[in-house]
């Protein structure tokens, strides 16, 4: 039996050998389908990994209540009407929040120009905030430190830059403790944060941190809405902190009781929601995809089978004759199907792991939007298409190989 | 007596072509002994490529009685006639009907192969066998790269190689020359006396001659079923 596979294995490649340019287009099908599986399971792949760096940027454990809703699903007339959010506003909600772990007031000034070295970088964002934002996602450092609360006390000079802004200035150079001008004002670098930008948030290497009390020496605070970030603390006690900071805004804001929210609560499920739909999307446009190229690969290669069986009638029936059973004959056709069709996924896994790398190598430079695109298949893809593939030549050789297998050895044996 | 190996008592064959039915054998009867030599001759459309067919359990009759080896043939399915095919009987044909892709020793193993026989086994009987035939120096060449007595031998082999209890042959000179269909004859001649069953299938008088026993198809029935007493010797 083993043997039988063995052999059955090399005959199907020594046929694949000798009619290459058949087995390639009656295995097209196939290719075109598998193709379309591994290339959607490379872009769901991306999604979910935009997803999951979108999510730790944001923190699973954050809400941010904003003037905007980020996600834009708020209708944007009734959005932009909106009071902005005052910092006075955030004080009380700071002072009376009780089931939060921080709540940290930003407040983002952007478009900021930056001088160093006799050099000015443009197009850079300041967030005036408190020390606590340092224990919510941005505080993840790659140098140095973050301010303290006796230097945002003060408003001392100090800032800690996005790592675009690193980059940007510093090339490489160690910042720590050299002197920018934000707005003319000399502010000494005593951080970088990591490298955070996704898809979703390319702008967010561009921002510099500094105190709140030294922001509003800068610029006009009451001009500006704030944001608001709340840390839960935990996961599972965020549904209770939305609640209190629901109502407790409320309550700051003046809302009169059938009145809507005029401040929008940001969080990582509203992206979740998002990226599931286009998730879906994709998953439904591939399916549909994949299953027309499957039923048109799966013809081919019973057509292709039907061709062989008949060519080989004669072979057929010499192996009969000499005492092949009904099973051999049609492992043997199985075999040699699913082997064209594991093929035509060996074509599609190279073809696919070739557009992919260069995908996600190149295609960025120009959209950065696909920045998500992996350069590697994931490896899961390497079983599905193996499985799939191999699945389909025993569908397609199915009937033939029965066919093959029922063929009457005297009349076999006459066939010419 | 020895014992025998094929006894069929009252068999038909009827074919359904197109509307009409053809009667190919009608009323058979013959037993066939070990380590008999018989010719059975008939010019064609006599029916002996059917009884051909139905003695090497490659067809079954349509009524009668098959015992091979004391199995009654008509009893058995496909698969238990794949394994009867396998075991006891070596065919030999008119074209060779060798595997054109497949070397000699792999051509004379297939039978092995086909009966579950471990690898090294294999190669050692497939090797024994084409040794018997005198082509241990063809080992490794494709029908192609061999000559017609040579593809016949290499057949032959195959035919031996499970050591079945009968080689039925087809017409094996058929498609050869007279020098060279001597020497298979020969060859066959060789294989009865070292003690097997050879059952010959043919319509030139010349070769059935080599024979022991020759029975006579005509119209589907047994014209005639002698001992033969000028057989052709080597």
């Amino acid at each position: 039996m083993l043997y039988e596979i063995k052999e059955s294995i090399l005959l199907s490649f020594e046929a694949l050998r000798t009619n290459k340019l058949r087995a390639f287009l009656a295995s097209l099908g196939v290719v075109i389908g598998i193709s379309i599986v591994i290339m959607m399971g490379w872009l769901l792949g991306g999604l979910d990994k935009a997803m999951q760096d979108t999510f730790s940027i944001i923190g699973t454990d954050m809400l941010y209540i904003d003037k905007w809703d980020w996600t834009g699903n708020d209708n944007w007339r009734s959005v932009r009407n909106r009071k902005n959010i005052t910092q006075k506003q955030a004080e009380q909600l700071r002072k009376l929040h009780g089931s939060a772990e921080y709540v940290i007031p930003n407040i983002n000034q952007w478009g900021t120009n930056i001088e160093y070295d006799g050099e000015v970088y443009q197009g850079m964002t300041a967030v005036g905030t408190t020390a606590e934002n340092a224990f919510t996602p941005v505080g993840n450092l790659l140098l140095g430190r973050y301010f303290n609360e006796f230097e945002e006390e003060f408003g001392s000079n100090v800032i800690v830059i996005g790592h675009l802004v690193y980059a940007t200035i510093f090339k490489g150079e160690n910042p720590l403790g050299k002197t920018i001008k934000l707005n003319g004002r000399p502010l000494r670098v005593i951080g970088v944060v990591k490298k955070r930008g996704t898809m979703f948030f390319d702008f967010i290497d561009r921002q510099m941190f500094i105190p709140l009390k030294k922001y509003s020496a800068i610029w006009d605070v009451d001009k500006k809405s704030m944001s608001i970030g709340i840390k839960a603390g935990v996961d599972n006690n965020l549904d209770e902190v939305r609640t209190e900071t629901i109502g407790l805004m409320r309550i700051i804001r003046n809302l009169k009781p059938n009145e809507p929210n005029d401040f929008s609560i940001n969080e990582t499920k509203a992206f979740e929601k998002s990226i599931e739909t286009l998730r879906l999307n994709v998953y439904m446009i591939g399916i549909v995809m994949t299953s027309l190229a499957f039923i048109v690969g799966i013809i081919g290669i019973m057509n292709i089978m039907f061709v062989t069986v008949t060519e080989r009638t004669k072979e057929i029936g010499i192996r009969k004759s000499l005492g092949a059973k009904k099973r051999s004959i049609w492992l043997q056709f199985l075999i040699e199907s699913s082997f064209l069709c594991l093929m035509g996924a060996i074509l599609s896994l190279v073809m696919c792991s070739a557009i992919a790398y260069f995908a996600a190598t190149y295609l960025p430079d120009y959209f950065p939007e696909v920045s998500f695109l992996l350069p590697v298949l994931p490896t899961e893809l390497f079983i599905i298409s193996t499985v799939v593939s191999i699945f389909v030549g025993l569908l397609a050789g199915l009937i033939p190989a029965i066919r093959a297998a029922r063929l009457n050895p005297v009349e076999a044996l006459r066939f010419d | 007596m020895s014992k025998p190996i094929i006894d069929i008592k009252n068999i038909s064959k009827i074919y359904q072509m197109g509307s009409q039915l053809v009667h190919a054998l009608r009323d058979i009867t013959v037993t066939i002994n070990e380590n008999e030599y018989v010719a059975l001759m008939g010019p064609s459309g006599s029916g002996k490529s059917t009884l051909m067919n139905i003695l090497g359990c490659l067809d079954t009759p349509s009524s009668g009685t098959y015992f091979f080896n004391n199995t009654n043939v008509r009893e058995l399915n496909d698969n238990e006639l794949a394994e009867i095919r396998n075991r006891e009987i070596g065919f030999v044909f008119q074209t060779f009907n060798l595997l054109p892709r497949a070397t000699a020793l792999k051509n004379i193993e297939l039978p092995l192969v086909y009966s579950g026989i471990k690898k090294y086994e294999r190669i050692e009987k497939a090797e024994e066998a084409l040794r018997s035939v005198g082509l241990e120096d063809r080992m490794e060449h494709k029908p192609n790269e061999l000559s017609g007595g040579q593809r016949q031998r290499v057949a032959i082999a195959r035919a031996l190689v499970t050591s079945p209890s009968i080689i039925l042959a087809d017409e094996p000179t058929g498609n050869l020359d007279s020098k060279t269909g001597n020497d298979i004859m020969r060859l066959f001649q060789t294989l009865w006396e070292s003690g097997n069953t050879i059952i010959l299938v043919t319509h030139e008088e010349e070769i059935a001659l080599h024979a022991k026993r020759i029975i006579r198809l005509r119209d589907g029935l047994i014209e005639s079923d002698e001992i033969n007493n000028n057989q052709v010797k080597f």
